[in-house]
């Protein structure tokens, strides 16, 4: 079974895994939206700069969130004046997650969005449906394969975390030292195979059981969506 | 089918584009001897041997990339962990292992900070870092983490750094903490702080609080060529030490 140690790993990978969806859906929601409906200057610019975090080496993300973020940083020193520190907490950690696994939400729920058949949208305006309503009863229902789909690359992206991660809030046992983190460790030390077999393992089952969860909710909502057609 | 009519002059364009390695020596060595190892081998001396290439990385990656066959002639460790790992799987050529320089452990601080104290058993570390954290490579597998640790579990200090350290994947990164001040200290090499401005050294960890930081270094098996053993033996040469000397590296029958 695992150490005490491997366990809070584990368990501090899952929550900002999960934290950083919830955090980071919103905002990929409401840019998917207006990315895929919207036309407006800068739009390329935008999106160029949103798929940064996909092509530069995580390390490098990583230093830039800890300039932009660290106590020093433009943005830390900010929000340090409110008593909001990233560096060296969890937090940190759900922050560097957000920004690596934001574009793959983003990219798969435009796709989503892009292939909602505009004119049951119209034809909810027509009827009297407001923006909220329309949104929220026609086109996110219709593209929910798409969220899905994206909530699990990003869950899968944020879990894997390692160079952004340790860049920025570094490894900290009990606090920043994930399980991309413990496996990394155990892999400089002579004689860490043992662990590092376990802890493979875990990473392994956890990355099977998102895929699985994610079908199983695709299958069902699939079944539903056939119910009311 | 056409994927495989393809693939003959795929592999004719690889053979091109990646030319089998000409003649020189592939060295894998520390990150940390960077600034020091690329003088040495721009030495005419150097030159006159054999065209040399070096790899860096950490100690750890480098000596599994050898176990798994890496292609390496000459093997330069940070630490003697890994250059005994692989001697016990028979990967070196024992009798050209030497000790190729020492290094010192030192606290540094961002080049603006006050802080002044030396490193002893009534140090008060929390009080110099106040809210903050302490710098450190990884303590449980990086070199400089370790010997780290060590030295302040010896001087009695480890409980007061044990819940106020970070650490970092290496001692570079370590470094640059102190350096954008986001640490008011950090546990790094003399010889990464003689190359960073941004630091000063606010105190050096005694000697005989940790273990002896050497850089042992050697052929690997069946590696040991004429030619290699010309340049390791250069490398223990007047001009290769003056350089590692200038990086903030010790000789190796300093202490």
């Amino acid at each position: 079974m695992l150490s005490a140690a491997e366990s809070t790993a584990l368990a501090i990978s899952l929550k900002v895994a999960l934290l950083s969806i919830v955090v980071a859906l919103p905002f990929a929601l409401a840019l998917g939206l207006a990315l895929s409906r919207l036309r407006f200057p800068g739009k390329s610019v935008l999106e160029a700069l949103l798929n940064l975090p996909l092509v530069l080496p995580p390390v490098v993300t990583g230093y830039a969130l800890l300039l932009l973020f660290g106590r020093n940083g433009a943005i830390g020193a900010w929000l340090g004046t409110f008593g909001i520190q990233f560096a060296f907490h969890w937090s940190g950690a759900v922050v560097a997650a957000v920004i690596m696994s934001f574009p793959l939400l983003v990219i798969s729920i435009r796709a989503g969005f892009d292939g909602v058949d505009r004119r049951l949208e119209a034809a909810a305006e027509s009827l009297g449906a407001g923006p909220w309503r329309r949104f929220l009863s026609i086109t996110l229902p219709l593209s929910r394969r798409s969220v899905l789909a994206g909530c699990v690359l990003a869950f899968a992206r944020a879990f894997g975390e390692f160079g952004a991660t340790i860049s920025f809030v570094g490894s900290i046992p009990g606090e920043t030292r994930t399980l991309s983190i413990a496996i990394w460790e155990l892999l400089n030390q002579p004689g860490g195979e043992t662990g590092l077999g376990r802890l493979v393992w875990v990473a392994l089952l956890v990355g099977v059981a998102a895929s699985l969860f994610a079908a199983l909710l695709g299958r069902r909502s699939q079944a539903n969506g056939a119910a009311h057609d | 089918m056409l994927l495989f009519r393809l693939i003959g002059p795929l592999l004719l364009l690889l053979a091109a584009v990646v030319p089998a390695r000409a003649g020189g020596l592939l060295v894998f060595a520390a990150s940390s001897m960077k600034p020091a190892l690329d003088e040495i081998v721009a030495l005419p001396e150097t030159k006159a041997i054999a065209g040399i290439t070096i790899s860096y990385g950490a100690s750890s990656a480098l000596a599994r990339q050898i176990e798994a066959g890496a292609p390496a002639d000459v093997f330069i460790s940070a630490d003697l962990e890994w250059m005994d790992w692989l001697q016990q799987r028979d990967h070196i050529a024992a009798a050209t292992r030497f000790v190729l320089a020492r290094n010192e452990l030192v606290l540094v601080a961002p080049a603006a900070s006050k802080l002044e104290f030396t490193l002893d058993a009534k140090t008060d570390l929390r009080g110099a870092l106040g809210d903050s954290r302490l710098a450190l490579a990884e303590p449980g597998s990086v070199p400089a983490g370790k010997y780290a640790k060590a030295s302040f579990e010896k001087l009695g200090l480890w409980p007061q750094v044990e819940t106020r350290y970070v650490a970092t994947e290496n001692v570079r990164a370590a470094l640059a903490l102190a350096t954008r001040g986001e640490a008011p200290l950090a546990a790094v090499y003399r010889s990464d702080a003689v190359s960073e401005p941004g630091v000063r050294v606010v105190a050096a960890f005694p000697a005989s609080s940790h273990p002896p930081i050497s850089y042992p270094a050697a052929a690997l098996k069946d590696r040991d060529s004429a030619a290699t053993k010309q340049w390791l033996a250069l490398l223990q040469g007047p001009e290769a030490r003056t350089i590692l000397r200038r990086w903030g590296f010790r000789d190796a029958a300093s202490d």
